[in-house]
């Protein structure tokens, strides 16, 4: 068996060898193919992850925050009998809490949970801003300073003005940039916030940021938790929201599931509220996986051709084999370990090949919202898969041609 | 002494176009080291029989034993594996491999025997190459050499697994007179002081004339020996 391998592969690689222009053409098809797979996977989940960073510089995958009760108040038992009939018109749902009044509980047990990474608490309210004459509504964002930076890189936007000066001052705010026009506020001016309940107190404007989201930077300014718990009179752990971001934000609807059992506040996941974002995501994946793989197949179908050519040319060769002893399991052998190392080489290159493509898109210049270049992922799993198609393509590719040879009756070629 | 091939009362129809029966029993036993021609005009059938004997067509009536082993009945894999190890073949055309070196064009069955290291195969093939005249050629592509010379690396091919019958379908068919001669002479000296058993398909009436024993086919029967 191994001695007969031997001999089918010297035949191979002589069959191989003895056409040099035709098994670069069947290798640069594999090697088109497979680049190809690379770059457009790499590319789309470039995009893919572009896109999150876009959205999640504002949106926590996890939100926790009290939520509108799902049904009105049941005020009455319902009556058990069937001779009764109840009716209660116009019931209201009411909220009787407003926000998360002991926060503190929640944030550990979201810390606690395994694929959590960060968490934070916000204290959102709507407001007036007033500068001068001017006068606008808004929304102010009570935030922790370190935990708020680590879940959205909040500092990395900041245009003017340093993030850690809100730690330092407790009467900084800083304020989003199209909102700092509208009100034409400027870095050190003095503003003053009105908050619903007719409190009215001034801020410095310590920094301006800028996070992509023209509704977010038109409209939200930015001051401590303490600040906000202090102007609008909160308790110590007072807070609207609690926002946690997991591991992969393809993961957040399962551990928002998992949390919420045990949360009797409303825990939402980025995807309920985001269905175009996440509809996006899935549709450029199947479209860059039913492009790639049609190169791929168009790959396979060159191979195809490639090896049908190579049978039908060495029939007579095939017939004398046959004579000699070889059987239709070494004929298939000879032209299967052809085509697979086509297939074999066109992929090592290939992989090269689609790396440095997608290296090279990497550095082409973009410069649209927070990108610089456009978005290139590099993942491991796409080599491998690409490499695990390329060789099952050729290997089906090359699969046919090969039974064909060995169906071949010596007796009619020979006889002529 | 066993036969070194036996056959018995074969019976062949081709159904293409029509149904015609081509070998209307044919029975003979060949004994080693014998070199025998089988002749006839087209049609009569011998080159058909010729095939059945090589094990390569297995579609027929009748029983056929080489050294002993009956062939018939067994499957495409195992009568491959006997092809290999016990007949050796010699075409009108040479049909040898063209992209493969002279040398590699004889080793390769011996290669697919694998009963031998490569060295040793090597070494036999060069030997039966020297014997044959063919010296200084060894490395040549197989399409690069004469026609004369390419039917002589057939034969040591034929020879390489010192098989129990060469069989030669029209051998010098495709030959000048001369190279005719030398081919002759090569099968001549096999059977004579190898007790090579040889048989062979021609329409040389010259060539027959000076084989051990002569098989004339006449419509599918055997009509004289």
């Amino acid at each position: 068996m191994n001695k007969a391998m031997g001999v089918n592969n010297k035949i191979a690689w002589v069959h191989l060898t003895s056409k040099i222009r035709q098994l670069i053409v069947a290798v640069l098809s594999v090697t088109f193919g497979i680049s190809m797979y690379i770059f457009m996977n790499s590319f789309t989940s470039g995009v893919n992850d572009a896109q999150a960073e876009l959205v999640f510089n504002t949106m926590a995958h996890i939100r926790v925050y009290n939520d509108l009760p799902k049904e009105a108040r049941q005020l009455l038992p319902v009556p058990t009998g069937s001779d009764t009939v109840q009716f209660i018109s116009n019931p209201k749902r009411i909220q009787y809490t407003e926000g998360i009044k002991n926060a503190e509980p929640i944030r550990e047990l979201l810390e606690s949970s395994p694929d959590v990474v960060a968490v934070t608490e916000q204290l959102n309210e709507n407001v007036f801003f007033h500068n001068g004459v001017s006068k606008v509504s808004g929304s102010l964002s009570g935030v922790d300073i370190d935990n708020e930076n680590q879940l959205f890189h909040t500092a990395q936007y900041m245009t003017e003005g340093d993030w850690y000066e809100l730690q330092r001052r407790s009467d900084g705010v800083i304020l989003g940039t199209g909102l700092a026009d509208k009100i034409s506020a400027q870095m050190g001016d003095i503003i003053s916030l009105s908050t619903s309940d007719g409190i009215l107190k001034t801020y410095k404007v310590v920094g301006l940021i800028e996070t992509g989201s023209a509704s977010v930077d038109k409209s939200r300014a930015i001051i401590s938790i303490q600040a906000a718990r202090q102007l609008l009179s909160k308790n110590q752990s007072y807070a609207t929201d609690v926002l946690a971001n997991v591991r992969h934000y393809n993961d957040a609807r399962t551990t928002a599931q998992r949390i919420g059992a045990s949360v009797a506040y409303k825990t939402e996941a980025w995807q309920e509220g985001n269905s175009q974002l996440e509809s996006a995501n899935v549709l450029r994946d199947i479209l860059a996986i039913t492009v790639s793989l049609t190169i791929l197949i168009v790959a396979g179908f060159g191979i195809y051709n490639i090896m049908n050519m190579t049978v039908n040319e060495k029939m007579r060769e095939i017939a004398i084999l046959k004579a000699m002893g070889f059987d239709g399991k070494d004929i298939v052998q000879i032209f299967l370990i052809q085509s697979i190392a086509i297939g074999f080489m066109g992929g090592l290159v290939g992989l090269l090949l689609g790396f440095i493509i997608s290296a090279g898109v990497d550095r082409i210049p973009f410069k649209i919202a927070s990108l610089t270049t456009l978005p290139i992922a590099y993942i491991p799993t796409d080599y491998v898969m690409a490499l695990v198609f390329g060789l099952l393509t050729t290997f089906v590719a090359g699969y046919l041609p090969a039974r064909k040879a060995s169906k071949i009756d010596p007796v009619e070629i020979l006889r002529g | 002494m066993q036969p070194a091939l036996s056959v018995d009362n074969i019976i062949k129809y081709f159904h293409d176009p029509e149904t015609i029966q081509v070998l209307k029993g044919i029975s003979f036993d060949v004994q080693p080291g014998e070199f025998l021609a089988l002749i006839g005009k087209s049609g009569s059938g011998k080159s058909t029989l010729l095939y059945l004997l090589s094990t390569m067509d297995t579609n027929y009536e009748g029983t056929i034993q080489i050294n002993g082993t009956r062939l018939t009945g067994l499957k495409q894999n195992e009568l491959a594996r006997f092809r290999n190890e016990h007949i050796g073949f010699v075409f009108q055309f040479h049909y040898l491999l063209p992209e493969f070196s002279v040398l590699d064009n004889v080793m390769l069955p011996a290669l697919k025997l694998g009963k031998q290291p490569p060295e040793q195969i090597r070494a036999k093939a060069l030997e039966l190459l020297y014997l044959l005249d063919i010296k200084g050629h060894e490395d040549k592509k197989a399409s690069r050499i004469s026609g004369g010379q390419q039917q002589r690396v057939a034969i040591a091919r034929a020879l390489i697994n010192d098989p129990a019958i060469i069989m030669g379908d029209e051998p010098t068919g495709n030959l000048d007179s001369k190279n005719t001669k030398v081919v002759f002479d090569i099968f001549r000296e096999l059977a004579r002081e190898r007790g090579q058993t040889i048989i062979a398909v021609t329409h040389d009436d010259e060539f027959a004339a000076n084989c051990d024993r002569v098989i004339e086919m006449v419509d599918g029967k055997i009509v004289g020996e």
